[in-house]
């Protein structure tokens, strides 16, 4: 190799940097309380509208859980004057990338389309939303294929491993202890009739916002939503609040039984934090030097140093109230015990020591830097409206968003990390051959090793 | 929508592209070599896959981890894939930061061997071997496109074995094998580089000789082994296979089809879109929606280049249907395709959805320097970016016709079926 003049050890200076600033954010509001936000981002012919709804899973009853999200499923069904095969060619035909789902906390409705493609995919999306049909027939073939789905997911380890999570997180009865989208026995008792009463009762103007990103101006959306939904009523109450529990008063082991498996998926956590919450910018610091990142604690030690896995991170999943702490991975049969307890490790450290002030600037760095990298698409824009309206956050939030997270110190990081990592009361939940690491758990001595009751995936 | 493209050659061979776009102050880096696991020797599956972990484990100028640290904390992200015909590396930055992948990926090219050492190797072989277990051995239908491969390419073909590899191979790499890998197959005469996003295109020609241009050019890269040209495409029967150990019963059908690259892909394409594109698609209308024999279809191409590619319908049946109602189900309606043809207004519609989604992806810079590598690694023109829809938008009803009377026959076909309770074949 020619011997270069350049200094190959020296890692090279940065460039000039021109400024990132999110899109101007507005906001509007039509005669029947309907909220519009909109983004202009002219770059490509291309525009996503969504409908936000306050129709998501704390919007149902506990015996029917699923509906809502049957509710969504079911939109495309028939609505106006077509029926489910016309609206599939009508979708198809304007190339519209349709999209419909709920969380916890809304139901979302909406697309993606090219900008010439805007104002039908405007009137039809009027027509789901407010004119759905709700064949009997259709209803029982999605009724079918949510029935499939949890049966898939409760075959899969690394899905049922999550089911049973939640259930170990949060007290049994609360809300957030089921599945989103419900269970066998909940989703069988939906028929089409109560689809089409959750519908009248959530699907309404007040309460929601459309929000809409891309080739487009804000006059524009104004003008198609009071076109397609300025006569849009209804008033309601407000679905109601969860009550947020934690299950367990000591670390606990729950073992889901998957004899012959030659991994265990580990999911530790326990109850996290909402999204407004104050110290979120911080939380969000410390999880990325915790397992958010792939230069992360629990990466660097569970797959660099020790080889026991493909991978392993951490994460908050916010709500509006308080979701999930969860640290993730699968690691062969045989190390299960040993992650366990490192895993556990890196927990207790980043409360017990401060952070060094490499890895905080490292932290900080990579998710102000990665920031702007979601918000190159048009759904990625509208993704960020929704979250504003979603939880109330003040319009200029993600103006500020990168300095929240540059400011956070080391001493938050501890202090968020003592306040929001409870490793002395997490479930422990595995996925795995309990014959072949039951014992080993054990004799970690952390708490209570129990073996999962598949009974209690039904629990309502 | 035109997407900018300037291309040029180092004396080196390095192909680079530029494609700026200033609207987001970020760039994305791309590097294409044009190998994969097609170019493995027998009891070396696996090899190329976990040749590109190796790649993250440092050189003589970066310590182990040190790429990953370097763009995590400069505010960027990166990762990198094995697959059939080809490895990519990639990285998105803040635009003031390009220098600096520029550096990292020119090292790792330049400086990777004289870091190697076998506790590395044994590390990351250990990280693979988990990554098989977790996608492949404890993932219910993990185990599908290596069971597909296995019928649908003859054993001497470079296809007939999967990416992962086979844990006895995996075991059996040593560092020689590696180090061998890198100095046949890694080489700036090997590599398609793409940038995309805010730069200035003088300054980034400036930079990237800077890095690159000191590399020397490799030897002339051996030609794949085993045998892969296929003569003729078709299999010439029907192979089946039985799989247990999942949940729902499963079928996968697939037909050997010619190569990314030819027109009669892009027909088939258009006929994986007109199955199962939408919901209007003709299997989810029939199988879905109208006689419910099927809980979810989806149908695609693999986009492979080297003897055949494959179309893929795949069905997923209820808890105790039989997997042969949702096979014969597919079957006739794939059929119908040839016998009763298909009307311009459905292929217009198949189009237009390709055509949709294909603009909605590109307007990430990471996705679109992946898209101009891929042009320039298997066809060299970066410019099909901008005219690969013309081939789409050129299928007749008739090609469609055509195209499923030649190659989606029952002697050119794979039927691979899972059924809960079958024994798991080992």
């Amino acid at each position: 190799m020619s011997a270069p003049v350049l200094d190959r050890a020296q890692v090279p200076p940065r460039g000039a940097l021109r400024p990132f600033h999110f899109p101007r954010v507005h906001r509007r509001r039509l005669a029947n309380g309907l909220d519009i936000l909109v983004c202009e981002t002219r770059q490509f012919p291309v525009v996503t509208a969504d409908l936000m709804l306050d129709a998501g899973g704390l919007a149902e009853p506990a015996d029917r859980a699923g509906v809502a999200a049957m509710t969504s499923a079911l939109l495309e069904s028939g609505a106006g004057t077509m029926d489910a095969e016309a609206i599939a060619e009508r979708v198809d035909s304007l190339g519209l990338s349709l999209d419909s789902g709920v969380s916890w906390d809304t139901g979302q409705t909406g697309f993606t389309c090219l900008r010439a493609r805007l104002e039908p995919g405007f009137e039809l999306l009027a027509d789901l939303v407010r004119r759905p049909a709700f064949p009997a027939s259709e209803a029982e073939r999605v009724r079918d294929e949510r029935l499939s789905t949890i049966q898939q997911r409760r075959g899969t380890p690394s899905s049922v491993v999550d089911e049973a999570h939640s259930r170990w997180i949060f007290a049994p009865g609360t809300a957030f202890a089921r599945p989103l989208g419900g269970m066998i026995r909940t989703v069988r008792a939906v028929d089409r009739d109560e689809i089409a009463a959750f519908h009248a009762a959530r699907y309404r103007a007040s309460g929601a916002t459309l929000v809409a990103a891309g080739d487009v101006s804000v006059d524009e959306v104004v003008a198609l939503a009071e076109r397609w939904f300025g006569d849009w009523a209804g008033e309601g109450e407000p679905a109601p609040a969860a009550v947020v529990k934690p299950r367990l008063g000591e670390t606990t082991i729950v073992v889901v039984d998957r004899p012959g498996a030659v991994q265990s998926e580990i999911r530790i956590g326990h109850v996290g934090i909402e999204r407004t919450a104050p110290d979120y910018a911080a939380v969000t610091v410390m999880n990325a030097i915790l397992g958010g990142t792939f230069s992360s604690r629990l990466n660097l030690n569970l797959r660099e140093r020790l080889g026991y896995t493909y991978g392993v991170s951490s994460s908050f999943a916010s709500r509006r109230q308080e979701g999930t702490f969860s640290m993730s991975t699968a690691v062969q049969t045989e190390v299960t015990a040993h992650s366990v307890s490192e895993m556990l490790r890196d927990m207790r450290e980043i409360r017990e020591a401060p952070v060094s002030g490499a890895e905080l600037d490292d932290a900080r760095n990579f998710l102000a830097g990665v920031f702007p990298l979601g918000l190159q698409t048009t759904d990625g824009v509208a993704g960020k409206l929704t979250s504003i309206a979603s939880y109330g956050l003040p319009d200029d939030y993600y103006d500020h968003y990168r300095d929240q997270l540059l400011a956070v110190t080391a001493a938050d990081v501890q202090d968020a990390a003592q306040r929001r990592l409870w490793p002395d009361r997490a479930a422990v939940v595995i996925a795995g051959d309990a014959e072949k690491i039951r014992s080993e758990l054990e004799a970690l001595n952390l708490g209570p090793v129990v073996i999962a009751d598949p009974e209690e995936f039904e629990a309502i | 929508m035109q997407i900018p493209i300037e291309r040029y050659e180092l004396d080196n061979g390095l192909k680079v592209i530029l494609s700026e776009d200033h609207t987001t102050p970020v760039v994305a880096l791309n590097i294409w070599y044009n190998v994969g696991s097609r170019n493995e020797r027998p009891g070396r599956t696996g090899l190329a896959h976990l040749f590109e972990h190796m790649m993250f484990q440092g050189t003589s100028h970066v310590p182990e981890n040190g790429h990953i640290a370097h763009v995590e904390r400069a505010g960027g992200n990166l990762n990198a894939s094995t697959w059939l015909d080809r490895t990519n590396y990639y990285d998105t930055v803040p635009s003031d930061r390009l220098e600096l992948v520029l550096w990292l990926e020119s090292d790792r090219l330049g400086y990777f061997v004289p870091a190697l050492t076998q506790e590395k190797l044994d590390n990351q072989r250990d990280v693979v071997k988990n990554e098989r277990r977790q996608r492949v051995d404890n993932q219910p239908y993990g185990d599908w496109d290596e069971r597909l491969q296995l019928m649908l390419y003859p054993p001497d073909h470079p296809y007939h074995h999967s990416v992962i590899g086979s844990m006895e191979d995996l075991d059996a790499t040593s560092l020689d094998d590696v180090r061998d890998f890198f100095q046949t197959y890694y080489a700036p005469n090997n590599g398609v580089l793409t940038l995309c996003g805010d730069f200035d295109p003088a300054e980034a020609r400036r930079l990237i000789e800077k890095w690159f241009g000191p590399i020397p050019r490799g030897p002339a890269i051996p030609p794949v082994p085993g045998q892969p040209v296929l003569d003729p495409v078709k299999i010439g029967r029907e192979i089946r296979e039985t799989r247990g150990g999942i949940p729902l019963p499963r079928v996968y059908l697939a037909w050997r089809i010619p190569v990314y690259g030819t027109q009669e892909y892009y027909v088939a394409d258009v006929v994986s879109e007109l199955l199962a594109g939408g919901k209007s698609a003709r299997l989810y209308r029939e199988l879905v929606r109208a006689r419910r024999v099927a809980r979810s279809v989806s149908a695609f191409v693999l986009p492979v280049v080297t003897g055949a590619s494959a179309l893929i319908v795949r069905g997923n049946a209820a808890d105790g249907d039989d997997p042969a109602v949702v096979e014969k189900a597919m079957r006739d309606e794939v059929a119908r395709l040839a016998e009763g043809g298909v009307d311009a207004a459905e292929v217009e519609r198949a189009v237009t959805g390709l055509e949709a989604r294909h603009l909605f992806d590109l307007q990430k810079v990471n996705e679109r320097a992946d898209q101009i590598s891929q042009l320039t690694t298997y066809f060299d023109d970066p410019g099909l970016i901008n005219t690969e829809l013309d081939r789409y938008r050129a299928v007749t009803p008739d090609d469609v016709r055509r195209f499923a009377g030649e190659y989606l026959r029952d002697d050119n076909l794979v039927v691979l079926t899972y059924l809960p309770g079958a024994e798991v074949a080992s």
